[in-house]
């Protein structure tokens, strides 16, 4: 477990997203990484049922890499870690919060290991339709973020290029603590919600005649 | 993906129903108890384990009348004070069932979970509803599980020094428990017996917690 960077891949217009993940997946495979298997991050989100209160929404993650245990994030950003029976409690709650229909959201793919750093490579999907892609990049020998960041951020840039210079957030304001998993999917969710608010590219409007 | 919780309940290997039998000893009685406790369940040769609680209750309560309120247990250990101790349970309504059934059954869901869960609730719209502290000791028989404890009001200052604490009664809450994945009816069996072994000196039996409320 060390410090994690997730970034937006974009894949240009005229290309599909299955042709981009895979010259993705070629390039850090030119690097000499090795492929370690598959991964899958998804996100449920669920919302206050109760009329005249105040909206609420509660985010339960889940990654593959940490499979006992599931991620609840609020809107205001306090992410609760608990034991993947916490889904059995979200159910207990369904008068309160009730599931958004069409929520589902998940980033799966390729992982790859290169020396100590970690790749995965996800696509983006909501409700079984493609939205994009997901890098992922850890350095498993360092908890803080301060500490690497420039590492992680060269390593980055030879892959994402000039987006590499920003950093996410959640690095951001604790430069200085121990990173943990919680604030790598509190950047899945920050991405996620990205992909949710992007409006549906307009398609070609057939007349019918 | 599938989800680790919907695989154990499909699967049915994840633990969620509690079977239960509860019954009270007197202070001065307790040494017997924890001394035949000692002999019966494993572990015989180390010292009963002792434990040191705080459970905080949390409600969710609702506009409507269709909307029940919903409880959640949070507790975490005070001494030895352990960060990693904090964990959430969920109680189901109890079934007492007809008299061949021997314990309490009701669903249980015990979810360990980080620290800041008290924050997490608050903002999910919990407020707290009561409090207490639990001191006693623990024992284990198979899956069997047995506590005799004390309840304690929480001191007026708000802190968990168990000096200042003022006891509920003059006598030790002793639980015999089991959570097992649902429809394994023949545990209630061996608890049944596990507790003939323990009478005269207690009587563990099913408490109808419907009946307590009303009165």
């Amino acid at each position: 477990m060390g410090v994690v960077s997730v970034y937006m891949f974009p894949v240009p217009e005229g290309k599909s997203g299955q042709q981009v993940v895979e010259s993705l997946q070629k390039s850090i495979e030119l690097l000499g990484a090795t492929k370690t298997g598959n991964f899958c991050v998804d996100c449920e989100t669920f919302q206050t049922s109760i009329q005249n209160t105040q909206q609420r929404q509660v985010n339960i993650l889940h990654s593959s890499d940490h499979p006992a245990s599931c991620f609840a994030i609020l809107d205001a950003g306090t992410c609760l870690v608990a034991d993947s029976l916490f889904d059995g409690l979200m159910q207990k709650l369904k008068h309160y919060y009730q599931q958004r229909k069409g929520s589902k959201i998940e980033s799966k793919g390729q992982r790859y290991e290169f020396g100590d750093f970690v790749f995965k490579v996800g696509s983006v999907s909501l409700a079984s339709s493609f939205k994009g892609i997901l890098l992922e990049i850890e350095y498993c020998p360092c908890i803080i973020a301060g500490d690497c960041w420039g590492l992680l951020k060269e390593m980055a840039s030879s892959i994402v290029g000039n987006v590499a210079e920003q950093q996410p957030n959640v690095i951001k304001n604790k430069l200085e603590h121990v990173y943990t998993t919680a604030d790598t999917m509190c950047q899945y969710l920050e991405h996620f919600n990205n992909y949710k608010k992007q409006t549906i590219p307009p398609t070609a409007v057939s007349t019918g005649r | 993906m599938e989800n680790t919780f919907s695989v154990g309940l499909k699967h049915n290997i994840a633990p969620h129903q509690e079977f239960l039998l509860q019954g009270s000893i007197l202070d001065s009685h307790k040494e017997v108890l924890l001394h035949r406790l000692r002999g019966l369940c494993d572990n015989a040769e180390k010292a009963p384990e002792p434990f040191y609680d705080h459970e905080m209750v949390f409600m969710l309560r609702g506009a409507t009348a269709q909307q029940n309120p919903v409880l959640f247990r949070v507790r975490r250990s005070v001494e030895p004070r352990d960060d990693t101790s904090w964990h959430i349970r969920y109680l189901g309504t109890s079934e007492v069932g007809d008299k061949s059934r021997h314990t309490l059954v009701r669903a249980c869901f015990d979810v360990a979970c980080s620290n800041n869960v008290v924050q997490f609730l608050n903002e999910m719209g919990f407020k707290l509803d009561h409090e207490y502290c639990v001191k006693g000791y623990f024992f284990h028989k198979g899956r069997m599980k047995v506590t005799v404890s004390k309840i304690f009001r929480m001191a007026p200052s708000g802190g968990s020094d168990i000096n200042t604490q003022e006891a509920m009664s003059h006598s030790h809450l002793v639980e015999l428990s089991v959570v097992a994945p649902a429809g394994q009816e023949q545990i209630a069996d061996d608890m049944k017996n596990f507790a003939e072994q323990l009478k005269p000196l207690i009587q563990l039996e099913k408490v109808d917690q419907k009946r307590l409320s009303v009165q």
